[in-house]
């Protein structure tokens, strides 16, 4: 479940792919954003106006292939990285996935780096066809050549050299369910837990040490999960925050409450008909 | 974590009362403080309340009460060395008549607020509206505003209490719940809890919508009961709604908090007398239905969430402060009928004297429980 792994499952990815015949004519945008959360800088930066405009910015990001020419843009600014350009349409048993990379070094054109899927693990070998520098967004697009069997597995790519790396992510997925030190756990204090808010992660976690130790407590004092997302998308990283750092299981962590409306809506939108 | 074996005083309660006579007893230097929470600080009325912090009353005792409080916040911060902030913002209250008679009663009250000291003036729909250029002037005939109130963080506030009290050596114990109350020859002798026994011969009890229930492990009525109230509050705007915007037969507060966001509340009769905390529909009907009446402008702002509360209520709508006939050692402070949290700073104050048996700073004998057998109520109709 995506909810828990942070994979999405086979039907999530088959219902965001375009139609047999708009593959096979050339690179589209490929989104892979299912939870609604308030995010929409792909609608607005589409240059063809293929990502639609959302009526309400928690909507999920409905792309019209038609009009997508498989640019880029969107893979660009997506802050979250889920947004993948693929080329189907080469037709020499190979093809191409476009994955915006912020690590540093960056690949060269011509090299061989490791292909690694959804969840982490190397599949195969890919060659770097384009590397693309955005000054406006500073994420680079990278370009890699697999397989053609591959491109709806691979989501990233090792380099090589980076021995430790491939190591790591090449191990065997474990069976058993993964915890909550993989789940949320970094070693950068200064990612943004609460994104509403902008509550980083040092702040929580300064806050669980001062002994507030559940989802509520933390937002009274910091309003993490107060914006306009109400907790959908920080809680759970809180909670899992307080669980690896108190030594409770999850299970036992108190979500925060949630309460009406589920999206924001409008005063007018309230009051209905009768009103004079 | 086990609780002490003995404590001079236990505090039954975490909300922004409980918290705040922790503090002032421990900064008269009384040793050997509990406060027992059954969940966690400010999770009940005060966690939920609007965060209004008034001084125009009708009745000269809530003034009082709340002029002593408005000065204990405004140096808040600093008397409680506190390293956040608890967010008094003296943006005013702008109190709105919806008719002739409400007028005249303002009139009176800003006679009565004017001769303690309290800034407030009396004004036209149209002096009105250059305080808060969004109202609508037809909406209303007088009204009343005083610079000096505002907003107050409720959740910073009773941190600021609980951890100046920390550092004066109060044991603040959160989720552990009061499961009962040793009486002998009518004296309290102990309290029993989740986490094990205290033995101590005085009690305060803060529990707010809960204070019944602790009186009753004692053999004592107090009557207070609870009524849930809602709240809504919309995304953070820019500041457009500088003051707190009320109204009594309007039935409507509405302030814009320092970080945005315009919280909006109302009193509803018909509300259950219980302790659910649901959210209703019916409220956010009524709720929008007045604010676009009175602030049309607000009409396109979205509302991000909704919430509810209870009031621990009392016959009067006033709190119970002082002894309880009957339990030698039980101290009430509750029953405070949705401005506890405001009242803090002078609760704390006068129940550590009462405590202490020290000459009140504000004369409320007249709060005491006994006063509904003797039905010597004491209204107070400048309640939303």
């Amino acid at each position: 479940m995506l909810i828990n792994t942070g994979v999405p499952t086979r039907e999530q990815i088959e219902r965001r792919l375009p139609s047999p015949e708009r593959r096979a004519r050339g690179p589209y945008a490929m989104v892979e954003c299912f939870q609604e959360i308030p995010c929409n800088p792909c609608s607005t930066s589409c240059p063809f106006d293929a990502i639609l405009p959302m009526g309400d910015i928690n909507e999920i990001p409905m792309i019209d292939h038609d009009r997508c020419t498989g640019c880029g843009v969107c893979a660009s600014v997506c802050p979250g990285l889920a947004i993948f350009i693929i080329d189907e349409s080469v037709g020499d048993g190979t093809a191409s996935v476009t994955i915006p990379y912020e690590f540093r070094p960056l690949p060269e054109k011509g090299e061989t780096v490791r292909a690694v899927n959804r969840e982490g693990c190397v599949i195969g070998d890919a060659i770097v066809t384009r590397v693309l520098l955005s000054k406006k967004t500073k994420t680079p697009l990278v370009t890699i050549r697999v397989s053609d069997g591959l491109v709806h597995e691979v989501r990233f790519f090792n380099l090589i050299d980076d021995k430790a790396v491939s190591d790591a992510t090449s191990l065997k997925r474990k069976e058993e369910p993964i915890t909550v030190d993989s789940a949320c756990a970094s070693d950068d204090d200064e990612i943004i837990l609460c994104r509403c808010e902008g509550i980083t992660l040092r702040t929580i976690r300064d806050l669980i040490r001062e002994g507030y130790t559940t989802v509520d407590e933390i937002k009274r004092i910091s309003r993490a999960g107060m914006g306009a997302c109400q907790a959908r998308t920080c809680g759970p990283l809180i909670a899992a925050e307080i669980a690896r750092m108190t030594g409770q299981p999850i299970s036992e962590i108190q979500p925060s409450a949630h309460r009406a409306p589920v999206k924001p809506m409008p005063i007018e939108f309230f009051l209905g008909g009768d009103s004079e | 974590m086990s609780v002490p074996k003995s404590a001079s005083i236990v505090i039954i309660g975490g909300g922004v009362s409980g918290c705040a006579i922790a503090w002032n007893l421990a900064n008269r230097g009384i040793k050997d403080i509990v406060l027992l929470e059954k969940d966690t600080l400010a999770n009940g009325s005060t966690g939920r309340c609007g965060a209004g912090i008034r001084m125009q009353w009708a009745a000269e005792k809530n003034c009082r009460l709340a002029q002593y409080s408005v000065n204990f916040f405004e140096n808040g911060n600093e008397i409680l060395g506190y390293e956040r902030d608890i967010e008094f913002e003296q943006s005013g209250y702008l109190i709105v008549a919806a008719n002739e008679k409400e007028a005249e009663q303002f009139k009176k009250n800003v006679k009565l607020q004017n001769s303690l000291g309290i800034p407030s003036v009396y004004l036209t729909p149209e002096e009105a509206r250059e305080i808060v250029p969004l109202i609508d002037t037809s909406q209303f005939v007088a009204a009343t505003f005083c610079q000096k109130d505002g907003h107050l963080n409720p959740f910073h506030t009773t941190d600021a209490y609980a951890k100046a009290a920390e550092r004066l050596g109060v044991k603040i114990f959160k989720h552990t719940e009061v499961i009962g109350i040793e009486v002998k020859n009518r004296r309290i002798e102990s309290v029993e809890t989740t986490r094990g026994r205290i033995a101590t011969n005085i009690v305060v009890n803060a529990a707010g919508g809960w204070s019944k229930a602790i009186g009753a492990m004692t053999g004592v009525d107090i009557p207070t009961y609870v009524q849930r109230h809602q709240i809504m509050v919309t995304e953070p705007l820019e500041p457009i709604l500088n003051p707190m915007v009320m109204g009594f037969s309007y039935n409507i507060y509405i302030q814009q908090v320092p970080h945005g966001s315009i919280i909006m509340g109302r009193s509803d009769n018909t509300e259950p007398l219980d302790f659910r905390t649901t959210s209703g529909w019916k409220f956010v009907e009524e709720m929008t239905k007045t604010c676009s009446k009175l602030l049309p402008a607000l009409k396109t702002a979205n509302v991000l969430r909704q919430w509810a509360g209870h009031y621990c209520m009392t016959e009067d709508a006033q709190p119970i402060y002082g002894p309880t006939p009957g339990v030698e050692g039980m101290y009430l402070a509750c029953g405070f009928s949705g401005h506890g949290f405001m009242l803090a700073p002078a609760t704390a104050q006068l129940v550590s004297e009462m405590i202490l048996g020290e000459p009140l700073t504000i004369d409320v004998s007249n709060l005491d429980v006994g006063r509904f057998e003797r039905r010597e109520l004491v209204f107070e109709h400048s309640v939303v």
